[in-house]
């Protein structure tokens, strides 16, 4: 009994030593990738934070942040959610035959109303008279995985019919029969751009338009890591990102609105991105508020205007290949007032272009973020 | 500072343990009492002052209660002392509610205080409260050291959530205590389980209950589920605060008396009050119920007694009408035990346990509430009020997702584990015993990685 209650005291005070002892003398870290934010430093220390309480608060932000073997034990924890506890889910991630995703729940229909208004106000006010305007709405993963699998699920069919009812001046094209859950990234919320030909070719089709369905496929080196994995806390199995190109895409011209007025020359794959924070930004430099792509070779003077998020910039080459020009809106970096910009106004044209709103399950249930 | 946290855990634990551990013996106290003030500082820094008015004003009227014992001014020194403790308690915690209460029933509109309510202030105020009585009864002598007095009172471990530790418990080990290996191996021991009840399973409970007040899809099953969770959510949070305080003491070589004995195997309201806030209890008992004569008064009086002490402890736990329609609903069983239902209790274990669970359940949905409304609410939730389905998908994923904790944690709250821990040791394998402190270190690093994922906060932009 003593020498148990030796090795109880010893080892306890081991771990809480240690640690302590590490947190004090460990060098800090200012970023986590797994997050994708800057991590609390040590707090200012002086008699008025201190009497304030700033201090404390602070100071407890500072060292969970900066806590010794911080994602192990976020590691830990999640192991234990999982393996031991049964929980279904940790943090709203779950894990599906190697499969995360993030539960969206509930279905929020004033979100659906937001978007809808919005995308209302920016045909009113930039396209009154179109009759090429076209909505398609992108599945996130739970659309395949949840509700088979006993997770919380929005009800996606009335999702889709109620967008359709409250967006009826569009064309709605139904895009999920071309997908299945093999289409999406492992660890990361959005789709492979090298499953997509069939999902562009039914929406181009829709818009009349015919695009080439023979690319050549190439495969990055690099493991993938999504967004998930992060989020997850466990070690699972890399993605690996693949792009497609072919003579027509080869030769596009890509100019990004980095500051919304003047443009700077890009590529349709931005290889630096591959080393970024999230590699996903390689397909047209990620999350960009205004670009355009030239088509040299198209057979048309057609142009595309395409409002999206981020599942559009891998699917957008593809489209591209059918249109003289094809210009890229996300609403969540450029406010839609700024579409009627004098400085904009050669960059897009709205006139005589088809519209496409393509928009995933995940931005229209969280809309706010739409400027 | 809460001990459910990295700070206390990996900062202020380690530093007070060695400190206290070097410390010449005689200093230990004025080490504890320093330490403590720090400990109460971190939360609300401006509150210390309070606590030190308070803790002087104790050891003031101390000394002189028992200067004049026997005089009229021994009296007048304890009303003080009083005066002092319970008008600051009242100032802090009550003066909005009769406030609102007032201008509920004049119609004016006195303006509320607003204040904030000091951390601990109604743990210390009982514990000072019957430091100034023992002595005015001559039950124990004045406290001659000041830092003796503030070293008790401000005492880290129990200052936050109790137990309400007396004076007269306390007042030798204040001078004497002893510092055993053996001590030391049970209070961490003590204090890892408690950690782990807080933390791996009160929180994941809590989580589940604010999911239920968040719902929009509500079910009467649902009701349940949180009735339940919620009654079990409370046992292990302040079960194991009161595990990590009497842990914490025992390392620094006091004996706390115990706060929770199993309530939820009990058979009766009667002997669930005998198993839960044991500390809060008998501090009414001695101070209250048996001043007012107890039970060896007339039938009228002692339902007026258990009436009295029952709305006490109530308001005692919040200044609000569903805690004090939560006491008087202790009360009111209480009494219906005693005059009607103890035989047919007596009858069935079955019977008896279910009722008890059972009200102890509504007591504890009338204790969440947001108000007397929200109580009426859920309470009638649980029997179809509202016009809810019987079952609703919500329901169904979060039975799923915390089932494996909910049937820990009702295990968890019968003497089971203890049993069968005490077999386990007693066997005669000895490895099975060596295996304990393999287990306790476990859970303190699964307990710190819960606490560290709580800092967990990514850049939401980054999901799509």
């Amino acid at each position: 009994m003593k020498a148990k209650n030796i090795i109880t005291v010893i080892l306890l005070c081991a771990i809480l030593g240690g640690l302590s002892i590490y947190a004090y003398v460990k060098p800090q870290t200012k970023y986590s990738y797994a997050e994708r934010r800057t991590l609390d430093t040590f707090p200012e220390l002086s008699i008025k934070t201190l009497l304030s309480g700033d201090f404390m608060s602070e100071f407890e932000n500072y060292t969970l942040d900066q806590f010794p073997f911080r994602d192990t034990f976020r590691g830990i924890k999640t192991f234990s959610e999982e393996y031991i506890f049964n929980k279904k889910d940790n943090n709203d991630i779950y894990n599906v035959d190697g499969y995360l995703s993030e539960m969206v729940y509930p279905l929020d229909y004033k979100m659906l109303d937001y978007a809808s208004n919005k995308f209302k106000n920016i045909k009113d006010t930039y396209f009154p008279d179109s009759d090429s305007i076209y909505l398609t709405i992108v599945p996130d993963k739970n659309y395949f995985l949840a509700e088979k699998n006993g997770y919380l699920n929005v009800d996606y069919d009335k999702m889709f019919a109620y967008m359709q009812e409250k967006n009826d001046y569009m064309k709605y094209i139904d895009i999920t029969p071309t997908l299945d859950i093999n289409d999406y990234y492992r660890t990361d919320t959005h789709w492979k751009q090298e499953m997509l030909p069939q999902t562009a070719e039914m929406i181009t089709e829709t818009m009349g338009i015919d695009i080439s369905n023979e690319y050549t496929e190439v495969q990055v080196e690099q493991p993938f890591y999504g967004v998930h994995c992060g989020h997850y806390g466990l070690q699972v199995k890399p993605d690996t990102i693949s792009y497609l190109t072919n003579d027509i895409i080869d030769e596009f011209n890509v100019s990004i609105y980095n500051e919304f007025k003047e443009p700077v020359e890009s590529t349709v794959y931005n290889m630096d991105k591959l080393n970024a924070e999230d590699p996903y930004d390689m397909f047209l430099s990620g999350v960009v508020g205004l670009i355009t792509i030239e088509n040299p070779n198209a057979t048309t003077d057609k142009e595309l205007v395409v409002f999206r998020d981020s599942f559009g910039a891998s699917i957008s080459p593809l489209l591209a290949q059918g249109y003289a020009k094809t210009t890229l809106i996300d609403l969540r970096m450029l406010n839609s007032v700024m579409l009627s910009d004098p400085d904009l106004q050669d960059s897009i044209n709205f006139e005589n272009s088809d519209i496409l709103f393509m928009y995933s399950t995940i931005v229209l249930n969280t809309s706010t973020s739409l400027k | 500072m809460l001990f459910s946290s990295i700070p206390f855990l990996f900062y202020f634990l380690p530093i007070t343990i060695f400190l206290y551990f070097i410390c010449p013996k005689v200093l230990k106290n004025a080490l504890l009492a320093i330490v403590s003030f720090i400990f109460y500082a971190w939360g609300e820094p401006r509150y210390v002052v309070i606590m030190i008015v308070a803790v002087a004003a104790s050891y003031l009227f101390g000394l002189l209660t028992e200067l004049h014992r026997g005089k009229w001014l021994s009296k007048l020194w304890l009303i003080l002392a009083l005066a002092v403790g319970f008008g600051m308690l009242c100032y802090f915690k009550y003066a909005d509610f009769f406030i609102s209460n007032f201008n509920g029933i004049t119609g004016l509109s006195v303006p509320l205080l607003n204040v904030a309510l000091p951390i601990g202030i109604s743990f210390y105020t009982f514990q000072l409260t019957s430091y100034n009585i023992d002595v005015y009864r001559g039950d124990t002598k004045a406290q001659k050291n000041p830092i003796d007095l503030a070293a008790y009172i401000s005492f880290f471990p129990q200052l936050i959530a109790g137990p309400i530790v007396r004076y007269t418990d306390i007042e030798k080990q204040l001078k004497h205590r002893t510092h055993t290996f053996e001590k030391i191996a049970y209070g961490s021991r003590r204090f890892i389980i408690g950690l782990s009840k807080k933390i791996l399973i009160a929180n994941a409970l809590g989580e589940l209950c604010d999911i239920f007040k968040a719902t929009n899809d509500n079910s009467i099953l649902f009701f349940w589920l949180y009735g339940i969770a919620f009654s079990l959510h409370i046992y292990f949070d302040f079960s194991g605060y009161s595990d990590m305080a009497i842990g914490l003491g025992s390392i620094f070589g006091f004996e706390f008396i115990e706060n929770f004995n199993y309530p939820y195997i009990s058979r009766s309201v009667t002997e669930f009050w005998r198993r839960w806030h044991m500390s809060l209890g008998s501090w009414f008992r001695d101070y209250v119920y048996i001043p007012l004569g107890g039970n060896r008064v007339s039938k009228l009086k002692f339902i007026r007694n258990i009436f009295i002490v029952w709305m006490f402890t109530g308001f005692w736990h919040g200044a609000a009408w569903n805690f004090i329609a939560w006491g008087l609903f202790f009360a009111v069983f209480l009494l219906l035990e005693k005059f009607l239902l103890k035989k047919l209790l007596d009858k069935s274990h079955i019977i008896s346990r279910v009722y008890l669970l059972f009200l102890v359940m509504v007591s504890f949905i009338l204790f969440n509430a947001t108000d007397m409304k929200d109580a009426i609410i859920t309470i009638g939730g649980l029997f179809g009020y509202g016009g809810h389905p019987i079952i609703s998908t919500e329901f169904i994923y979060y039975l799923r997702s915390f089932a494996v904790i909910i049937v820990i944690a009702a295990i968890g709250a019968t003497s089971l584990p203890k049993m069968l821990t005490l077999k386990l040791m007693g066997s005669k394998v000895k490895i099975i015993s060596y295996l304990e402190p393999v287990f306790l270190a476990l859970l303190l690093i699964m307990c710190t990685a819960y606490l560290v994922d709580g800092s967990f906060n990514p850049f939401l932009y980054f999901r799509f």
